[in-house]
C-alpha cells in the first residue's frame, strides 16, 4: 500500500507523455482517459489516508538514509497530494475552441496533466534537490499554459509567458545558488539530515542560502519582490490556467518554503523576513487590486495579497503558525479558482459587469459567498481563518501586522463590495451577455459547496487541521522517520 | 599567490553577476536570454565547486576497494548535470517563445513588446490604454 503513493507523481508523468500517442488513435480516448486517471489517483490518495493513519517514509530502491530519494509522506502531503488531484479536476480544460486542431488540444491536456505529476511530487519529496526538479518541471508546465493563451496563443500570451519564464528562471539561479550554499556547509541535502546539521547553517552565510531559496521558490508562491509576472500571466492565460496557478502552485511552493523553515531554519531573522516580505505583499496586493479597472487583474493582485497573509501566518513561530498558515492557504486554494471561474465571463472592465447579476444570478450569488468569505463573515470560513491569524499574531504580540492585517481587510471589503454592487446595479443600455459554462458553474458550485460544509463542521475540520498541524511541526519525529530503517 | 580555488569562486560569482545583471538591465529579449544562460553557468560552477577536492581523485573505483584514495564528491556533479539539462531545456524554450513574440509583435525590445501587450490587456478588457502616468478613475457605483 505505502509504495502506492509513487503513483501519484509517476502515473501523470507517464501519462502526458503518452497522450500525443493515444491521440493519433483517437482523441476522444485521451479526453477521457485523463480525468479518469486523475479521478482514480485521488481516490487512492484517499485510500492511503484511511489505511496508513501514521505518517510514513518511502526511501526509494531501500537506500537508507540521506543517500537515497526520500519521499515523506505525512498528513500534510496527502492533504495536499489530493488537492492537487482534485482541483485539476475541477479545473480541467474541458473546453477547447472550434478552430483548434487535436494536437494543441492534446498539448494543453499534456501540459496539464505535467503540471499534476511536478506538483504531486512536490508535496511529496523529502530532498531540496529533488524539490528544486520538480520545481522546474512545473515551471516548465506552467509557461506552456500560459503561452496557450486565453482562447488561442497570441502575441501577449507568448510576451507574458517570456516575462514570467525570466522572473523564473533567475529565481531559480537563485534557488540552485542557495542549494549550492547549504550543500557547500553540510555537505547534504536531505531535509531530514539537514535538520539534524541545523547549526551549521546558523550564520550569515546559512542566511543568506534561506533568502536565496526564499526568492527562487518565491517566484511562484507570488512572494513580494519576485511577483510581477502574476497580474500578466493571469491576464494572458485561460482562466481555468489562472485558477490553477494561484489556487494550487503557489500553495506548492509556500510548501517548500515552509519545509525549509520548519526543518532547517527556526532562527528569528529567517521569520522576521518572512513576515516583512508577507507585510509588503499584503499592502502592495490590497492597494493594487483596488485600483485595478478589471476582474481579471484585480483577483491577480487579490491573490498575491493573500499569499502575503498566509506568508504572515507561517511568520508565527510554532504549531499556531503552522495551524493559521495551513488555513489561510487552504481558504485561498478553495475561494481564489472559484473567484477565477466566475471571472471567465467577466473578465473585462469592471464598468461593464453593471447588472450582470440578472443575467447570471447563481454566478452572482457565488461571487458573494467566497467574497465574503474572503472578508471575514462570522459563518464563513475566512471568518476562522482570519481569527487564527490574527490570535496567533497577538500571541506574538506583533501589533504591526495586525494592525496591517486589519486595515487591508477594509481596502479589500471596498473592492469586492465595488464589484457586487455594480453586479447588482440597474443599468438601462444591457451590455451583450454571455453565459457562463455549464463546468465553469458546476466546478464553482462545488467549490462553493466545500466551503459551505467547512462552514457548518468547522469544529471537526479544525481539529483535523490542528493534527495535521502538529504533525507537520513535529521535527524530531521527520528526523527519525526520514532517516531511521523507515517505519 | 591566488591559488586555484579562489579564482574559480570569482569566476563564478563574477559569472553570476554578469548574467543577473544583464538579466536586469538588458532591454533586448535575445540579451536577456543570454543573460541567463551566463548566471545559470555562474550557478553551476559554483554548485560543482561545493563539492570539490583538490587532492582528490575521480569517483571511480579502479583499484581495490580497501585501498580507495580520497575522491571527489560525485554528488554535486550529478546535480549539476540535472541543473544544466534543464537549463538548456528552459533556454530552447524561452527561444521559441522569442520566435513567436518575433512573428506577433516585429520588436524583440522589451519596452515595447510590454506595451503592446499592455494594449491587447486592455482591448481584451474593453478598457483604455493604461498609461502609469495616468490615475486611476474613481467613478464609482
Amino acid at each position: 500500500m505505502k509504495e502506492l503513493i509513487v503513483l501519484t507523481f509517476a502515473v501523470p508523468l507517464l501519462m502526458a507523455f503518452l497522450l500525443p500517442t493515444i491521440s493519433r488513435v483517437s482523441f476522444t480516448l485521451s479526453k477521457l482517459i485523463a480525468p479518469l486517471v486523475l479521478l482514480a489517483l485521488a481516490i487512492m490518495v484517499v485510500c492511503i489516508w484511511n489505511f496508513h493513519t501514521e505518517t510514513f517514509v518511502l526511501h526509494i530502491g531501500n537506500f537508507i538514509g540521506p543517500q537515497g530519494i526520500v519521499f515523506y509522506v505525512d498528513r500534510l502531503a496527502l492533504l495536499f497530494a489530493f488537492a492537487i488531484f482534485a482541483m485539476t479536476l475541477l479545473m480541467w480544460p474541458w473546453y477547447f475552441e472550434k478552430d483548434e486542431s487535436s494536437d494543441t488540444r492534446t498539448r494543453k491536456l499534456s501540459l496539464t496533466l505535467l503540471l499534476v505529476a511536478a506538483s504531486a511530487g512536490m508535496s511529496l519529496s523529502g530532498d531540496i534537490f529533488n524539490l528544486y526538479v520538480f520545481y522546474e518541471l512545473l515551471a516548465v508546465a506552467s509557461y506552456g499554459l500560459i503561452a496557450a493563451g486565453n482562447k488561442k496563443p497570441a502575441g501577449n500570451s507568448y510576451a507574458a509567458a517570456f516575462r514570467y519564464l525570466m522572473i523564473s528562471a533567475l529565481g531559480s539561479v537563485f534557488a540552485l545558488l542557495g542549494i549550492a550554499l547549504i550543500y557547500f556547509q553540510t555537505g547534504t541535502l536531505n531535509l531530514a539530515h539537514l535538520s539534524e546539521m541545523k547549526e551549521l547553517l546558523n550564520n550569515p552565510a546559512g542566511l543568506i542560502a534561506f533568502v536565496f531559496i526564499l526568492l527562487g521558490f518565491g517566484v511562484k508562491a507570488e512572494l513580494f519582490p519576485v511577483n510581477s509576472w502574476v497580474p500578466e500571466a493571469y491576464m494572458a492565460s485561460s482562466k481555468r490556467v489562472a485558477g490553477l496557478l494561484a489556487g494550487l502552485v503557489s500553495k506548492l511552493a509556500v510548501l517548500v518554503i515552509i519545509k525549509a523553515l520548519v526543518l532547517i531554519y527556526p532562527q528569528d531573522e529567517a521569520r522576521q523576513l518572512l513576515l516583512f516580505l508577507g507585510i509588503a505583499g499584503v499592502i502592495v496586493g490590497e492597494f493594487s487590486a483596488m485600483k485595478a479597472q478589471d476582474m481579471t487583474r484585480m483577483l491577480s493582485w487579490s491573490s498575491i495579497a493573500q499569499l502575503g497573509l498566509v506568508f504572515i501566518a507561517f511568520s508565527i513561530p510554532g504549531k499556531a503558525g503552522m495551524l493559521a498558515g495551513l488555513a489561510v492557504a487552504l481558504h485561498h486554494l478553495i475561494s481564489k479558482p472559484a473567484m477565477f471561474l466566475i471571472a471567465e465571463r467577466w473578465g473585462g472592465s469592471l464598468q461593464n459587469l453593471k447588472g450582470r447579476a440578472q443575467s447570471s444570478p447563481i454566478m452572482a450569488a457565488l461571487l458573494i459567498l467566497f467574497a465574503l468569505s474572503m472578508v471575514g463573515i462570522p459563518p464563513l470560513p475566512g471568518f476562522w481563518v482570519k481569527f487564527l491569524l490574527l490570535s496567533g499574531l497577538s500571541a506574538q504580540q506583533a501589533w504591526l501586522a495586525i494592525a496591517v492585517v486589519l486595515i487591508m481587510t477594509v481596502v479589500e471589503t471596498n473592492y469586492l463590495y465595488r464589484v457586487i454592487s455594480s453586479l447588482y446595479s440597474r443599468d438601462e443600455q444591457q451590455s451583450v451577455t454571455s453565459r457562463h459554462r455549464t463546468a465553469d458553474t458546476f466546478s464553482a458550485l462545488i467549490l462553493a459547496g466545500v466551503l459551505i460544509f467547512v462552514s457548518v463542521q468547522v469544529q471537526t475540520v479544525g481539529q483535523a487541521l490542528d493534527e495535521i498541524a502538529q504533525d507537520a511541526v513535529d521535527v524530531k519525529s521527520y528526523i527519525d522517520l526520514s532517516l531511521g530503517g523507515g517505519s | 599567490m591566488f591559488d586555484i580555488a579562489s579564482i574559480l569562486f570569482a569566476g563564478a560569482t563574477g559569472l553570476l553577476v554578469i548574467g543577473i545583471g544583464g538579466m536586469v538591465l538588458s532591454e533586448h529579449l535575445y540579451r536577456m536570454l543570454l543573460a541567463l544562460a551566463i548566471a545559470e553557468a555562474g550557478a553551476n560552477l559554483m554548485l560543482v565547486l561545493a563539492g570539490f577536492k583538490w587532492s582528490a581523485s575521480a569517483p571511480i573505483i579502479t583499484v581495490s576497494v580497501e585501498s580507495i584514495p580520497a575522491m571527489v564528491d560525485p554528488v554535486p556533479q550529478a546535480m549539476v548535470l540535472t541543473a544544466i539539462v534543464i537549463g538548456v531545456g528552459v533556454q530552447a524554450l524561452a527561444l521559441t517563445m522569442i520566435i513567436r513574440i518575433r512573428n506577433a509583435y516585429g520588436t524583440l525590445n522589451m519596452r515595447e513588446v510590454k506595451l503592446k501587450m499592455e494594449q491587447e490587456f486592455a482591448d481584451m478588457a474593453d478598457l483604455p490604454i493604461e498609461t502609469r502616468s495616468v490615475p486611476a478613475r474613481n467613478d464609482q457605483s
